[in-house]
């Protein structure tokens, strides 16, 4: 029994089982790594010429007084020192930020509410569903153009409507006190849709198993919500916070047709700035400067929303 | 040895990716090349040509005038406006691929020339001297930089102010005798102001043509005290006679004229009776495809005059590129582009009358009074003067901080202040 015990790992049947695997895998391994890098590689390339490259070149360019013309030089933080003594670019910075701030979570209620409404067994879902994504395949431009006429003071939809009731019209585009918040009404209702399809997808993933035990265990619409669907929709919230922060940063297309940031800077915005100190002003420098700075504001800004968020940092 | 490799493969890559996008489009350098054997492409920006029919049939005649002396080369045309003009040139220069021929507005040369972005025309025989000669003089300062030449001038925008007779005689003022002083217009606007039941204005009493910033405005209104904006690139605004424009203008908006005024088609309110009394530009179309013959029939014209008669006047420069490839050429296009005959037709085109020296005698000056008025006008031309080397930045400075001045959101005096430090 023992000397059959003994014979059982020969050396002439064990070594060839273990040499091959090792070198099988090993190999396995570097084909399955070259070919992660095949299909990384159009990413990583598109990445680096219109992303790492481009924010390269303005971080140096930050460093410079370069204006479009032959030369130029090295002109350490000026740029730096004056923006922040700028007004213009004080005045866009707090108003971009009041913008974000009121945007970014208003939006994300009214979505949030509207996909509830959407994940419903109602009758017409299908047109709701698009009537409600088509801002966001409209073109900012003609949505810009029609909300010019929604603010006409003369002859526009809103003053229309609320002579209705009596009141005087609004010049809402070109009093100092409404024309920002008249902008944000527009931003919010053109970024709904993104937004609304997001949480229908996640509501539409939330466990119905734990739905009805919840339910079984006696809790209301309320408490199943708070303590089921809230839990659960965690991972795209934090996906919607910061692709809304993102994009209430990087609003500009709505402010340069609708006010160019009239009247005075009520609703000048950071990219508005960068855009018109770029290449109204040509002070491409100063502009990246200027860039350098909503980066780390944008950055900040996520940072805050995954610590509010508490979100997986892993996921 | 593989890891080499792939990098040589990828670092070719990029290269032939950013030598595809950096140097496709630009040309070998034409000059000293016979015009008839030189080939490429002549890249130009014009906001001259409206983007119509009209537009576009004149511009080829342009270049067909330019294929006489050049055959074989292309002529690809930007039709920009003054809008995104300097959005245009910037993105051009930074691409590598500038413009060969670039026509500008008065206030543009200066800052370009500074820059050495376009070039000094003395390499083709026309300087300051030279153009006196052929152009309307109120065109020759905005074209010179260091007293070189560096463009050349097109058509000259004038500005006028319009009265409604009919609205001046309803008040109570004669026609005949137009306010002209800053008192006088303001008094006279109160009076021709209308408004409903609510306080709204219904008709202003004159309109600023400024509804978003108020740059032209107050540059017109001081020169008409007799201080121009800029004396020698130095800022002459900063003192009593422009504390008392701004603080004019501030008395002027929401009072005789609502901030932000405009109408749909953007045209002088005065000529569409939405106000009494206000700034025009060069022409006015008197047929019934314009205003209409009642309508002009109603209109008077008149200049500031707070001290000094002035009227503001602007224009289209052309300049070469100091990087083109081209720049023979580009000069041979230029001369296509000054031909008189296609100075008259930009100039009706575009509501302007043509720069050159005898503008008052040109089709367009005889077409209609308005042209007549502004036309007789140019001596007393008036515009920035001489702007500081960062006027396009200060440009938008002026709109934003007038603006946050005439609104009551800053001091008049401190906003000035603030202008002429960042003036540089």
């Amino acid at each position: 029994m023992s000397a059959t015990v003994e014979e059982r790992p020969t050396p002439a049947l064990t070594e060839p089982r273990k040499v091959a695997p090792a070198k099988d895998s090993r190999k396995l391994i570097r084909s399955q790594v070259r070919a992660g890098w095949l299909f990384l590689a159009p990413a990583l390339l598109h990445s680096g010429i219109f992303i790492v490259i481009p924010v390269v070149a303005a971080i140096v360019l930050s460093f410079t007084d370069y204006s479009f013309g032959d030369s130029w030089s090295w002109i350490g933080f000026a740029n730096y020192s004056e923006l922040f003594q700028d007004v213009d670019f004080r005045a866009a910075l707090a108003n971009t930020l009041l913008y974000a701030v009121v945007v970014v979570p208003l939006s994300m209620a009214i979505s949030l509410a509207v996909a509830i409404g959407l994940n419903q067994k109602i009758k017409a879902i299908g047109f709701f569903r698009t009537a409600f994504y088509l801002p966001t395949v409209t073109a900012t431009v003609a949505i810009a153009t029609i909300w010019l006429w929604i603010y006409n003071p003369g002859s526009g939809l809103a003053n229309g409507f609320l002579s209705l009731f009596g009141f005087a019209p609004g010049r809402w585009l070109s009093d100092p006190s409404t024309a920002l918040p008249s902008l944000m009404v527009v931003g919010i209702w053109q970024g709904l849709g993104t937004k609304i399809i997001i949480y229908l997808a996640a509501l539409q993933g939330v466990s119905r198993d734990l739905m009805e035990s919840a339910s079984l265990d006696g809790a209301n619409r309320w408490q199943r919500f708070v303590n089921v669907t809230w839990p659960a929709l965690g991972p795209v919230q934090f996906f919607v916070l910061v692709t809304s922060i993102v994009g209430t940063f990087q609003v500009f297309d709505l402010v340069y047709v609708m006010t160019r940031g009239g009247p005075g800077t009520e609703t000048h915005v950071l990219v508005l700035d960068i855009y018109q100190n770029a290449f109204q002003a040509l002070r491409l420098g100063f502009a990246s400067a200027e860039t350098v700075i909503m980066m780390l504001v944008i950055a900040i800004f996520i940072g805050l929303g995954r610590l509010l968020q508490k979100a997986d940092v892993n996921d | 040895m593989r890891r080499g490799a792939g990098l040589v493969v990828l670092v070719a890559a990029i290269g032939l990716v950013a030598s595809a996008c950096g140097n496709g489009v630009i040309d070998k350098s034409t000059d000293g090349v016979p015009p008839a054997e030189a080939t490429g492409t002549l890249r130009v920006l014009l906001p001259s040509f409206p983007a119509s029919t009209k537009g576009r049939e004149a511009f080829e005649k342009v270049v067909e005038d330019f294929h006489k002396t050049y055959p074989k080369m292309k002529v690809e045309p930007d039709f920009a406006t003054y809008n995104n003009l300097n959005e245009k040139m910037s993105t051009s220069i930074a691409a590598g691929i500038p413009y060969d021929v670039m026509v500008t507005g008065v206030g543009w040369v200066q800052p370009f020339a500074s820059k050495r972005i376009f070039t000094d025309l003395a390499a083709y025989g026309v300087t300051p001297d030279v153009i006196r000669e052929k152009s309307i003089a109120a065109m020759i300062q905005p074209a010179t930089y260091d007293g070189k030449l560096y463009a050349y001038p097109l058509v000259a925008d004038a500005r006028a102010v319009a009265l409604r007779v009919s609205a001046f005689k309803e008040a109570g003022l004669d026609p005949d005798n137009p306010p002209t002083s800053l008192e006088e217009l303001k008094v006279a606007a109160e009076k021709l102001t209308k408004r409903d039941a609510n306080g709204t204005i219904t008709r202003s009493g004159m309109d600023l043509a400024s509804p978003t910033g108020f740059r032209q405005s107050f540059t017109t209104f001081l020169a008409s005290t007799g201080t121009p904006l800029y004396v020698d690139g130095e800022p002459n605004f900063d003192n009593e006679k422009g504390l008392e424009t701004l603080n004019w203008i501030k008395s002027m908006i929401n009072n005789v004229q609502p901030y932000g005024q405009q109408n749909a088609a953007q045209q002088p309110l005065v000529l569409t009776g939405e106000a009494a009394m206000g700034i025009v530009g060069g022409a006015v179309d008197c047929t019934d495809k314009g205003i209409g013959q009642a309508n002009c029939d109603d209109l008077k014209f008149f200049r500031f005059d707070s001290g000094k008669e002035i009227e503001y006047v602007g224009g289209d420069l052309a300049s070469i590129g100091s990087r083109s490839r081209h720049k023979d050429a580009a000069w041979a296009f230029i001369q296509s582009l000054t031909q008189p005959t296609t100075l008259d037709e930009i100039a009706k085109l575009n509501k302007k009358l043509p720069a050159y020296k005898d503008a008052a005698n040109s089709p367009q000056a005889k077409s209609n009074p308005l042209s007549k008025f502004v036309a007789e006008g140019l001596p007393h031309a008036i515009n920035e003067n001489s702007p500081p080397s960062n006027w396009l930045e200060m440009r938008g400075n002026f709109d934003i901080q007038l603006t946050q001045a005439v609104l009551g959101q800053k001091d008049p005096a401190k906003v000035l202040a603030n202008l002429a430090g960042q003036s540089r």
